[in-house]
């Protein structure tokens, strides 16, 4: 269960206005909101990657932030973080890569062959072709290819918490389907903890319990996906509804 | 307010005197927190070491870097060094001071000064830039947040092997400048003014103090940990995009050579009394 408590975040202006909301374990959770309202500065504060100014982040009831220092090293070990530009160690090839995400302990028991079977296998699941990727590094691979060896380090390490910050933007069709079925998977069959960032609003609602908005540094919406879609917020509808997002950036282009 | 109110407003210039209180203000707390950061790495590196979180293999890939492939341009360094101090030398003793001083003076210089001080930085500009490109380049691109999201320390697995490699380098490349600087001085001074390899070391061992050498042997050291630390220091906060790296750099390179210059001012009073 991830708890997020009036977490407050300011760069130059404030971002986070205090967000509060909380996901269960085993709950896939989507996060929508307007480019820039600070959908990835919050999930960075889930594993210590950005520091609320105020407020706190608890992860099955430990404390982040105000809690024993230790607590962040071992949430980090059992979350994997989709980053949204992939984040890919550009000194390594794919395989090492994809090889960090299994933890340091874990890496130092397991066999060379062992090693290979695990990165071969999260590959395949990402609908990448290991014999074709493997010895390439980043800079030799295209911005939907990465992203997806990017994931592959994420689940690689078999967490229990995945939290994805667009893990589809960028992909064709086909890819898009590959990534949304294996975040299904692992929701469905491993219970992994999910909180996806998404601007594909139709996938989140269909593949999430419960979504949320993030608008102006608050959570302007919490709930279910059909409570979403009826939802009478002007920002909310706009997510929903074509002819709403055309009549409120009308609305904006007026009061400027 | 309208947006041309919002804009005078904001760009208002402050008084004089209230820009240059804000100045010095500044300047004490950026220095107070530099020292605080660089205070809080060296600690986690000190900590990394001991927990065994180093791996050998990032350290000997780091000195190999940092000592073998800067060993040409010290190499070219230390000649010049010495050849310019031996006919500079050359040219002020004057007739009546005996020739076997000019052995005294090269050694002196180049075992004291010019070898820890030169060497220290030529690695700045080829080490200590390079290092804080590289990391600063990571932390834009999100690869450090990448390594603490994967459970790894970023300064056991960059900052201390750069560190460790840095303080087990120097010495050695200062050595080997030392070596350089004074075998060149010893040419130059046989080719210009005829003196004997014989009364040149004659003159070096006359004055000879083995404190000397361990004198520029621990300055060394510390060059060879201050200018790793510096640059991952400033490499591992630098933010901004491909702007923020250039400007991480050229900040970390003055703030280096700065450091490098104000520390060997502090070793006379120090450790030469
Ligand atoms: N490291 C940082 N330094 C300064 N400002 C930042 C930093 N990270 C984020 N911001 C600011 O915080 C705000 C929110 O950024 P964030 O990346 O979270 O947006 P987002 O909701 O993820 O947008 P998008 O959908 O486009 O990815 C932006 O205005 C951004 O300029
Ligand atoms: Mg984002």
């Amino acid at each position: 269960m991830i708890t997020y408590r009036a977490v407050h975040k300011a760069f130059d202006k404030p971002v986070l206005r205090g967000v509060t909301m909380t996901v269960e374990t085993g709950e896939m959770f989507a996060l929508f909101g307007p480019s820039g309202t600070g959908k990835s500065v919050l999930l960075k504060t889930t594993i210590g990657l950005v520091v609320p100014d105020r407020g706190d982040v608890e992860v099955d009831g430990v404390s982040m932030y105000h809690g024993p220092k230790r607590a962040l090293d071992a949430v980090r070990r059992k979350t994997g973080y989709v980053f949204q530009y992939a984040a890919l160690f550009d000194s390594l090839n794919v395989f090492d890569n994809v090889a960090m995400g299994i933890p340091e302990d874990e890496l130092a028991r397991l066999s060379k062959r062992d090693t290979a079977r695990r990165v071969w296998d999260v590959l395949e699941n990402v609908n990448l072709d290991p014999h074709e990727v493997l010895s390439k590094t980043p800079s030799e691979l295209s911005g939907g290819m990465k992203k997806r060896v990017g994931i592959a380090r994420a689940i690689v390490g078999r967490p229990e918490i995945l939290l994805w910050d667009e893990p589809t933007t960028g992909l064709d069709p086909i890819n898009t389907a590959a990534i949304e079925r294996l975040i299904h998977r692992l929701s469905e069959e491993l219970k992994v903890t999910s909180v996806l960032v998404t601007h594909d609003v139709e996938g989140g609602l269909q593949m999430c319990g419960r979504v949320a908005m993030l608008e102006g540094g608050f959570l302007r919406f919490v709930g279910t996906p059909s409570e979403f879609r009826s939802c009478s917020d002007p920002v909310v509808r706009a997510f929903v509804d074509r002819r709403a997002a055309e009549a409120a950036l009308d609305a904006m282009v007026e009061t400027r | 307010m309208t947006v041309e109110r919002q804009l005078a407003d904001a760009f208002t210039p402050p008084s004089r005197l209230t820009r240059w209180f804000a100045g010095w203000g500044r300047a004490y707390h950026v220095t107070l927190d530099h020292a605080g950061a660089l205070g809080v790495l060296t600690w986690q590196i000190l900590v990394s070491i001991v927990r065994f979180r180093v791996r050998y293999r990032d350290v000997l890939t780091q000195t190999y870097v940092m000592g073998i492939q800067s060993l040409p341009i010290v190499f070219v360094t230390a000649s010049l060094a010495g050849i310019v101090t031996s006919q500079q030398g050359g040219y002020q003793i004057v007739s009546t001071s005996p020739r076997y001083l000019l052995g005294t003076l090269v050694v002196q210089s180049v075992v004291l000064e010019l070898g820890p001080l030169l060497t220290a930085i030529v690695l700045v500009g080829r080490i200590g830039a390079r290092i804080t490109a590289e990391l600063g380049t990571m932390a834009v691109s999100e690869q450090i947040d990448a390594f603490k999201s994967l459970g790894r320390d970023p300064v056991a697995m960059l900052g201390a092997p750069r560190v460790i490699a840095g303080i087990i380098t120097m010495p050695l490349l200062v050595g080997f400048a030392d070596v350089i600087g004074i075998a060149a001085a010893m040419v130059a001074a046989n080719l210009d003014g005829g003196l004997g390899f014989e009364t040149f070391l004659y003159g070096a061992r006359l004055f000879w103090h083995n404190w000397d050498l361990f004198y520029g042997f621990s300055k060394a050291v510390v060059f060879g940990f201050v200018i790793p630390l510096i640059s991952v220091h400033m490499g591992l906060r630098t933010s901004g995009g491909a702007e923020g790296v250039g400007l991480t750099t050229t900040n970390a390179v003055m703030f280096m050579i700065l450091t490098l210059l104000i520390m060997d001012a502090m070793f006379p009073p120090l450790m030469l009394q």
